[in-house]
């Protein structure tokens, strides 16, 4: 009986005119997804760099350095140019286990508590994943976390330690026409941009030296790209960080600046908290942009980006993202569209420029 | 899990209830075995918004052999009979919102559900995941809130959050595009509902005390089949005791009435001003963090107050 219904079942379920979407987009989403539905805040993102490792073309063979980023060195030659993506997302780390057994924790990254407080939680110890929820707040206070346990010896037997971080379940979702939801969008959208490029992309037609990083510890102070940056100095001619560009493209944002709407394509993040890309390499970007027919918007937008440690040496930041609502939320949201568009874009920069 | 893309949504609360059906024939042992938990899970999982409880009603009309729906929406199982009548009544409804208007760029804004105002319930909306249940079925959306990286030099708080505040995203850019996916005025909108389970026996959701303690005298009605009592479950409770005040009507009078709920979100005045209604007595399932997304129920404690009620049940002659 049961079955005969199951039967019925999959004949009503209504057809799925995804097919019908372009095959890139396509692609674009399943790793997407993929990179979304992995955790990996700030200091533990070890599972993301696995999962872009899994998701590279075949002939790619990527290097992990100390600090653990992800390098994956294409072409050979001068000049050298840098396209950087991190890995980490925004969450929290438990700084200690009260008495009753609630975690107490710090934030990794800028977050509003309000959004995380009576919300479902998972504690990564790095060998497991541990359920709980974020506790209620009485007042502004500090965020805590209840895995179920009553003393700090209940916790601790959980497998549970100071150091351990903790994010909240999350979940790609398609939204109507080409907009998805889901937390860390920012900035699993750059990583699968890098990776999209570098399927489209042959080795052997590349001119000069192009170095893709898939950098760590962004969200605490670009940590890892600054590693990476002392490790290269002088040599590259340009980066380019291809993160998130913050947009006011919500009812509730002033639209004085930053106003980039989803679904026109990538956007140029000329001038943000951390770098000012230089006028000459802008100009550049838009008219690569232009000869490959890949949309791009140009914009100003607040944050700062993973090029921009790369100043120290003189090394100008071309930084590229696409339009994010609702950043650092759980409910980022975005059009693949413009994901699609990004990665042509970062394979034209490193093809073409 | 995949919404829309331009595809017909899944009616997942039609799926929900062909669950409940395919399985309503089971023995009561049969039920218990596949868990107390599972039924609580499920109804947990459930929207039933004051004044919108109809699917949750054919559940619970499914799984109870011998229940009627009144006109009212309520689900009652009466033996009839002579003698001293007692009740034993849980109810169905949650707070929740409905579409207030369509916007030109695709926004949905919100009317709050009618009923007791709950404060924080509200801000509860803001960056968070919700459904929106159109006439093609259920549709997942989220609730605008603002960037942090734009709020620099003005804050680091969202500060206060009414319903007036929030815009819903479906993925929507215009009020033709929202209105294709079904989309109309007064939709019912709910936090998306993802029971989360947690420590030994911890379960969350909204709304979830109310929907453990239905869930267990849902399973102490089946249990006690031959029960001389009243077993009710009503609607719109939130709204003046609407459907409780029905079956009082109705049903009644009655020497005595349990009511049962979660302990979070029992009225103050339940039955107290309703003759019909008899001695009120309030059964009520504790409950951690009321109220919030993450209301957590204990699953001994359910299982303990269904094996409180099946007493309860069968000693009434």
């Amino acid at each position: 009986m049961t079955a005969r219904w199951l039967a019925l079942l999959l004949l009503w379920w209504p057809s799925v005119p995804a097919a019908q979407e372009p095959s890139s987009l396509r692609e674009a989403e399943a790793l997407l997804e993929t990179l979304v539905e992995t955790y990996g805040p700030s200091g533990m993102e070890a599972p993301v760099r696995d999962a872009v490792k899994r998701a590279l073309p075949e002939w790619a063979k990527p290097q992990t350095d100390s600090a653990g980023n992800l390098w994956l060195t294409v072409g050979q030659g001068e000049p050298t140019v840098v396209f950087v993506a991190h890995l980490d997302e925004v969450g929290f780390v438990v700084r200690g286990i009260a008495e009753n057994g609630s975690l107490e924790l710090e934030a990794l990254g800028g977050i509003f508590p309000e959004l995380w407080e009576a919300r479902p939680a998972l504690v990564h110890t790095g060998s497991e994943t541990i359920p709980g929820v974020f506790q209620p707040r009485d007042s502004t206070g500090t965020l805590r976390a209840d895995v179920g346990s009553s003393s700090r010896a209940g916790t601790e037997a959980l497998g549970i330690r100071t150091g351990d971080t903790v994010t909240m379940p999350k979940e790609y979702v398609r939204l109507a026409g080409y907009r998805a939801t889901g937390r860390s969008f920012d900035d699993r959208v750059g990583s699968a941009a890098q990776i999209l490029a570098l399927r489209q992309l042959d080795p052997r037609r590349l001119k000069h030296t192009v170095i893709f990083l898939w950098s760590t510890r962004e969200e605490i102070g670009l940590e890892g790209a600054r590693a990476a940056a002392d490790s290269l100095r002088f040599l590259p001619v340009r980066v380019h960080a291809i993160d998130t560009f913050v947009s006011a493209d919500s009812p509730l944002e002033p639209q004085a600046f930053a106003v980039a709407p989803l679904g026109h394509g990538p956007v140029a993040r000329a001038l943000d908290n951390s770098a000012v890309t230089p006028p000459a390499y802008l100009d550049s970007l838009v008219t690569l942009a232009r000869r490959q027919g890949v949309p791009l918007q140009v914009g100003t937008t607040n944050g700062g980006n993973d090029g921009s440690v790369f100043g120290a040496y003189g090394v100008p930041d071309v930084p590229i993202g696409w339009p994010l609502r609702y950043s650092h939320s759980p409910v980022e949201v975005i059009d693949l569209r413009d994901l699609v568009s990004l990665a042509q874009l970062v394979k034209a920069a490193a093809e073409a420029w | 899990m995949r919404g829309t893309g331009g595809r017909p949504p899944v009616p997942l609360a039609f799926l929900l209830t062909l669950l409940l059906l395919l399985t309503s024939g089971l023995p009561v042992s049969a039920q218990s075995s596949a868990g107390l938990g599972g039924l609580v899970q499920r109804l947990a999982g459930m929207t039933a918004v004051t004044g919108y409880e109809q699917r949750m009603a054919d559940s619970i009309l499914a799984l109870l052999p011998g229940a009627t729906r009144d006109r009212a929406g309520n689900v009652v199982r009466d033996p009839g009979g002579k003698g001293r009548r007692v009740l034993l009544v849980c109810p169905l409804d949650e707070p929740g919102w409905v579409v207030g208007s369509l916007r030109s760029d695709g926004y949905l804004t919100l009317r709050r559900s009618p009923g007791r105002a709950i404060p924080g319930r509200d801000a509860q909306l803001q960056g968070a995941r919700i459904d929106v249940h159109s006439r093609r079925g259920v549709l997942p959306g989220v609730v605008a809130v603002r960037s942090i990286h734009l709020t620099r030099g003005r804050g680091t708080s969202l500060g206060e959050f009414t319903s007036d505040s929030a815009y819903v995203d479906l993925g929507a850019s215009t009020a033709a595009e929202a209105e294709s996916l079904g989309v109309r005025v007064l939709s019912v909108v709910t936090l998306a509902k993802r029971p989360h389970r947690y420590g030994a026996d911890l379960l969350a959701a909204p709304s979830t005390g109310r929907r453990a303690a239905c869930a267990a005298l849902l399973e102490a009605a089946r249990a006690v089949g031959s029960s001389r009592a009243v077993v009710g479950f009503v609607v719109e409770q939130e709204l003046s005791e609407r459907g409780l005040t029905t079956v009082a009507n109705r049903a009644g009078p009655f020497a005595q009435t349990f009511f049962v709920d979660g302990s979070s979100t029992v009225s103050t005045s339940t039955g107290a001003t309703n003759p019909a209604l008899g001695q009120v007595t309030r059964i009520t399932l504790p409950v951690r963090y009321p109220g919030t997304p993450v209301e957590t129920v204990s699953m001994a404690e359910v299982a303990r107050l269904r094996d409180d009620l099946i007493e309860r049940l069968r000693g009434v002659k």
